[in-house]
C-alpha cells in the first residue's frame, strides 16, 4: 500500500527545471534508493517533499494527507523526518541535547525526552559521545546523530540524504545495518546516495533521477542493467 | 539545581536588604535605575539572548506600557498599578502580530522591523494629539494613596518604588531562569543555531519566537509602566527613543546573553557608566556605550556573566 504519493513535481530554479513532472509511491516498509548524477535534482526532491522548498506545481500525500504547502515542522508532525547532505548538527550543544531537542516533540517535559532521547543514543552507538559537543565527532558520528534527531521525532518515513558521503568502508557497512534496522523497526526510508554497492545492496526499488527526470525505477538488479541509466552515467557511447 | 536556588534566594535577600544600606535618595535612585535597566535587559535578553533575534526597537513596547498605563489612569481613572500590568498585556499583544509577520523572514529583516515598528508607534504618539497629547506628554500630579498593612504608602519617596522594580527584576529573572529550564529555552537556542535543523526537529520556529517576543515585550511593557509612575511624566521621545533600545541591547550583551544573571552585571554596569560620563558630556555616554559594546563582542563574546561563569567551571574542574 502507497505510504508516500508523489504525483506530478515540478520545481525551477530560475529558468533551469529542477524537477520535471515527478511522479513515484513509496510503500509502507520499504527501502527506495533514489539515485542520479550530480545535479540530477535528488536533494530538490528531498526539500520539496520536507516542506522547505515550495514546488512549482504537484503533490505529495502521505496516507491522503496533501504536504505540500506545510511548513517543515508540521510535515516533521505528520512523521516524515529528514537528514542534511550536509550534516547540521547544533554544533554548540553536546550530542544529548541535539536529540533532547527532537524528542520534546512527543515528551514535553525535559526528564521523559532525556530519558527517550538516552535509548536512541544507545541504539545509533552514542552512548559514549552523550556529552561531547555536536561539533567535536566525527563526520560517521554526526551523520548517526542526524539519524538520532529524526528517530527521536517519531517518523513513519525517514528521509536519508547521503547518510554515506565521505565515510570508510567500514563506517558504510555499519550505516547499511543501520538503515536496514530502521526498516525492521517499522520505519520506511527512501535514501540518497552514491555509494552505488551500498544501495544496490540495501535497496527493495530504486529510482534514477536525471535532470531532474525520472529515467528509471526498478529493482537494484534490474536497473543496473537499464540502458537508460548506463546512458545517464556513462555517456552514449556506453549504452 | 540547588545551586540556582541558593543564587536565587541571595539575590533575593540582598534586594530586599539593599535600600536599608543607604539613606540617601540619589543612591536610592540609582539602585532604581539599575534595577529598571535589569529588568530591561532581562526582557531584551529573552528573545535577542536566547533566540538570536536581535531587535533594536524595544523601546516600542516599553512606549506602550507607559502609555497604556498613564492613559488608562488619565483618561477612565483606573488605578495606575492595574494600568502598570495592563500595559504589559498591551505591549505583548502588540508583539504577537509583529512576530508572526516578521518571523516567516529570514535574516535581519526581523531586527530591521523592529526600528521601524518603534519609529511608527513614536510617530503616532507624537501625533495623536487627542489622546497622548503629542510631543507635550503626559503628566500625573500625583499617584494614589495605597495602603498597606494599614499605612498609607509615602510615593514621595524612593523606597515604594524600589521594592516595586525588584519585585518586577525579580519576576523576569524568575521567568528567565524557568524559561531556561523549560522546552521553551531549548527551542529558542535551537532556532538562533540554526533554523533549519530547528525545522527539522519539529520545531515550529516561528511559533517559539513569537512565544519569546510575547514574554519580552510583556515585561518591557511592564517597565514602561514603572518608568511612567516612577517619573510621572511621559512623552514620546522620552520613551520610544532609540537610546532605550539601544540600552536594552547593551546590558544583554555586555552583562552575558542567554544568561538569567547576566542583565544585572550589565545593569551595574551602564547605570554606573552612564552616571559617570553623563554629567561630563551630554550624550556622550553613548559613545562609551558603543566603546564597551565592542570591547565585549570581541573579548567575552558570553558577556562578564557569561565569562565569570567559564571561569568558575575551570576553577573547580583543576580543584
Amino acid at each position: 500500500m502507497a505510504l508516500l504519493d508523489v504525483s506530478h513535481l515540478s520545481k525551477d530554479f530560475g529558468g533551469l527545471r529542477a524537477v520535471s513532472d515527478l511522479s513515484f509511491v513509496l510503500n509502507q516498509g520499504e527501502i527506495l534508493g533514489l539515485i542520479g548524477p550530480n545535479g540530477a535534482g535528488k536533494t530538490t526532491v528531498f526539500n520539496l517533499m520536507s516542506g522547505f522548498i515550495v514546488p512549482l506545481s504537484g503533490s505529495v500525500r502521505l496516507d491522503g494527507h496533501e504536504l505540500i504547502g506545510l511548513r517543515p515542522n508540521a510535515i516533521v508532525r505528520l512523521g516524515v523526518a529528514r537528514t542534511f547532505q550536509i550534516v547540521k548538527p547544533l554544533r554548540k550543544l553536546t550530542v544529548l541535547e541535539n536529540v533532547v531537542l527532537a524528542a520534546f516533540l512527543h515528551e514535553p517535559k525535559r526528564p521523559a525526552a532525556t530519558a527517550e532521547a538516552r535509548r536512541i543514543l544507545a541504539v545509533l552507538g552514542l552512548t559514549e559521545k552523550a556529552d561531547s559537543y555536536a561539533a567535536d565527532l566525527t563526520l560517521g558520528q554526526q551523520k548517526r546523530l542526524e539519524i538520532a534527531r529524526c528517530l527521536a521525532t517519531r517518523p513513519k518515513v525517514i528521509f536519508l540524504d547521503e547518510p554515506m558521503g565521505g565515510l570508510n568502508p567500514t563506517e558504510v557497512e555499519a550505516a547499511c545495518d543501520l538503515v536496514l534496522n530502521l526498516r525492521d523497526n517499522g520505519i520506511t526510508v527512501i535514501l540518497v546516495e552514491h555509494q552505488m554497492r551500498a544501495i544496490m545492496k540495501i535497496s527493495d526499488r530504486v529510482l534514477v533521477l536525471h535532470h531532474g527526470v525520472k529515467i528509471a525505477d526498478a529493482t537494484p538488479q534490474a536497473i543496473v542493467r537499464d540502458p537508460a541509466v548506463i546512458k545517464a552515467y556513462l555517456g552514449e557511447e556506453a549504452a | 539545581m540547588n545551586k540556582d536556588r541558593i543564587i536565587g534566594a541571595v539575590v533575593a535577600l540582598a534586594l530586599l536588604g539593599a535600600p536599608l544600606a543607604t539613606g540617601n535618595p540619589f543612591f536610592q535612585h540609582l539602585l532604581i535605575m539599575v534595577l529598571f535597566s535589569t529588568l530591561l535587559g532581562v526582557a531584551w535578553n529573552l528573545l535577542g539572548g536566547f533566540s538570536g533575534q536581535v531587535s533594536f526597537g524595544h523601546s516600542a513596547f516599553l512606549g506602550v506600557g507607559a502609555y497604556a498605563t498613564m492613559l488608562l489612569h488619565l483618561k477612565l481613572g483606573w488605578s495606575p498599578w492595574l494600568g502598570l500590568l495592563i500595559g504589559g498585556i498591551v505591549a505583548s499583544l502588540m508583539a504577537i502580530p509583529i512576530g508572526l509577520i516578521c518571523f516567516r523572514l529570514r535574516g535581519p529583516y526581523f531586527s530591521l522591523a523592529t526600528l521601524a515598528v518603534a519609529e511608527i508607534v513614536r510617530l503616532v504618539a507624537l501625533n495623536w494629539e487627542s489622546l497622548t497629547a503629542g510631543p507635550q506628554g503626559l503628566l500625573i500630579t500625583h499617584l494614589p494613596e495605597l495602603h498597606l498593612f494599614g499605612r498609607a504608602i509615602d510615593w514621595e519617596t524612593k523606597i515604594p518604588f524600589y521594592y516595586v522594580i525588584a519585585t518586577l527584576a525579580l519576576l523576569g529573572m524568575g521567568v528567565t531562569f524557568f524559561v531556561s529550564q523549560a522546552r521553551l529555552g531549548a527551542y529558542l537556542l535551537a532556532v538562533r543555531e540554526d533554523i533549519d535543523s530547528a525545522e527539522a526537529a519539529g520545531i515550529d520556529t516561528v511559533r517559539t519566537r513569537v512565544l519569546a517576543l510575547a514574554l519580552s515585550a510583556a515585561l518591557v511593557g511592564l517597565a514602561g509602566g514603572f518608568y511612567a509612575l516612577y517619573f510621572r511624566y511621559i512623552d514620546p521621545d522620552a520613551v520610544f527613543s532609540v537610546a532605550l533600545s539601544v540600552e536594552m541591547v547593551f546590558i544583554a550583551v555586555v552583562g552575558g546573553i542567554a544568561t538569567t544573571g547576566g542583565p544585572i552585571v550589565g545593569a551595574i554596569f551602564l547605570v554606573t557608566i552612564s552616571e559617570i560620563f553623563r554629567e561630563r558630556f551630554q550624550s556622550g555616554h553613548l559613545i562609551f556605550y558603543g566603546l564597551f559594546m565592542m570591547l565585549t563582542i570581541r573579548y567575552l563574546p558570553d558577556g562578564i556573566w557569561g565569562r565569570l561563569r567559564t571561569l568558575m567551571r575551570l576553577s573547580t574542574q583543576r580543584a
